[in-house]
């Protein structure tokens, strides 16, 4: 059995147009949003991180407030690090 | 007619309590929830898998579609060293995802929309990620605390710096999908309630937020799913593969 021409370039015709679709479309936009929802937490994660630490070291050596807002700050740094890097990792893949 | 939009993510015993050891071990709608996202993974994989036609029927289109996304989403991020654990992400990311879909059916329990569960999944992978990174570099492993190119003075700012960043890798994870997750169907009750409180006249309104609401929760399951699996392959990569 012979399949004509006229199907294989139809096939063809409708391979590339879904090829592009996917590519173009649902993909692209699908890991845009999720590089959205991803960068927020990032940032709050670390400082919350950082803070406990602080806390943490506070209770043990009995200094407080010293290590809370040292840690607060390396915290946040760690936070703005982590944003960054996400964001660099994100132009390298397009 | 619940009107505390919080009620939706009470816990309760289902049956008979179990206590071994101290611990409350009884079976609860959580766990119920569970085992119920679970056997539609391995029911509907099954009938994926069942018959392998070369032109395949729905059910097996669409579970070679959820390997081969997954496949494609570990060889882009983690590159080829880690399709040992293809297995493991890809159960993550089914199971991830079942319980956030089966959230949205109406008078269902969210698994995920509690903390513990996510952070559990979380912990289990950051201690995984370590392990693994231990296992293959040894202790160069802790060189990823100490970026090559920094001046001697602020080396031990830095350090402890990459130490809070790689430690709130886990709450970031799990406070994501938590947060998303909550926050979602909270906002559905919300408006669920304004329907009834507003009657037949103003109900409309928000009635069709809710609608709308619903179809924006139902890709944020998506996402939120994605999210986690994907994060859980860039974190594999960095203990795979040691440099920035």
């Amino acid at each position: 059995m012979t399949i004509p021409d006229d199907f294989k370039t139809r096939l063809k015709i409708a391979k590339s147009k879904i090829k592009n679709q996917l590519t173009d479309d649902s993909e692209k936009r699908g890991s845009f949003m999720g590089n959205a929802f991803k960068l927020g937490t990032e940032l709050v994660a670390a400082v919350a991180v950082g803070t406990i630490i602080g806390f943490i070291l506070d209770s043990w050596f009995d200094t407080k407030p010293w290590f809370i807002i040292i840690f607060f700050f390396l915290g946040a740094a760690a936070g703005m690090l982590n944003v960054i890097r996400a964001a660099n990792k994100m132009q390298k893949r397009e | 007619m619940a009107s505390n939009p919080m009620q939706q993510f009470t816990v309760h015993k289902i049956g008979p309590e179990i206590k071994i050891g101290g611990l409350d071990l009884s079976f609860t709608n959580a766990s119920l929830f569970m085992v119920i996202s679970t056997s539609v993974i391995l029911f509907f994989l099954f009938l994926g898998s069942k018959e392998k036609k070369i032109i395949p029927n729905k059910i097996q289109l669409i579970a070679e579609m959820f390997y081969t996304f997954v496949a494609k989403m570990i060889s882009d991020t983690a590159g080829s060293k880690a399709k040992p654990f293809f297995p493991f992400i890809f159960s993550l990311f089914m199971f991830v995802l079942s319980c956030n879909m089966i959230g949205m059916l109406p008078y269902s329990f969210t698994v995920t929309s509690h903390i513990i569960v996510t952070l559990i999944l979380a912990l289990f992978i950051f201690i995984a990620v370590t392990v693994i990174g231990f296992i293959k570099h040894g202790f160069k492993y802790l060189s990823i605390f100490v970026p090559s190119g920094v001046p001697a003075i602020l080396l031990p700012l830095i350090t402890i710096i990459e130490i809070i960043s790689y430690l709130s890798r886990p709450v970031s994870l799990s406070v994501r999908l938590f947060a998303n997750m909550m926050a979602g169907h909270t906002m559905l009750k919300v408006f669920g309630g304004f329907v009834v409180s507003l009657g037949l006249l103003g109900g409309w309104l928000p009635l069709s937020f809710s609608v709308a609401l619903t179809g924006l929760e139902i890709l944020v399951a998506f996402l939120q799913a994605y999210v986690f699996a994907i994060l859980t392959c860039i974190y594999l990569n960095d203990a795979l593969n040691l440099h920035h």
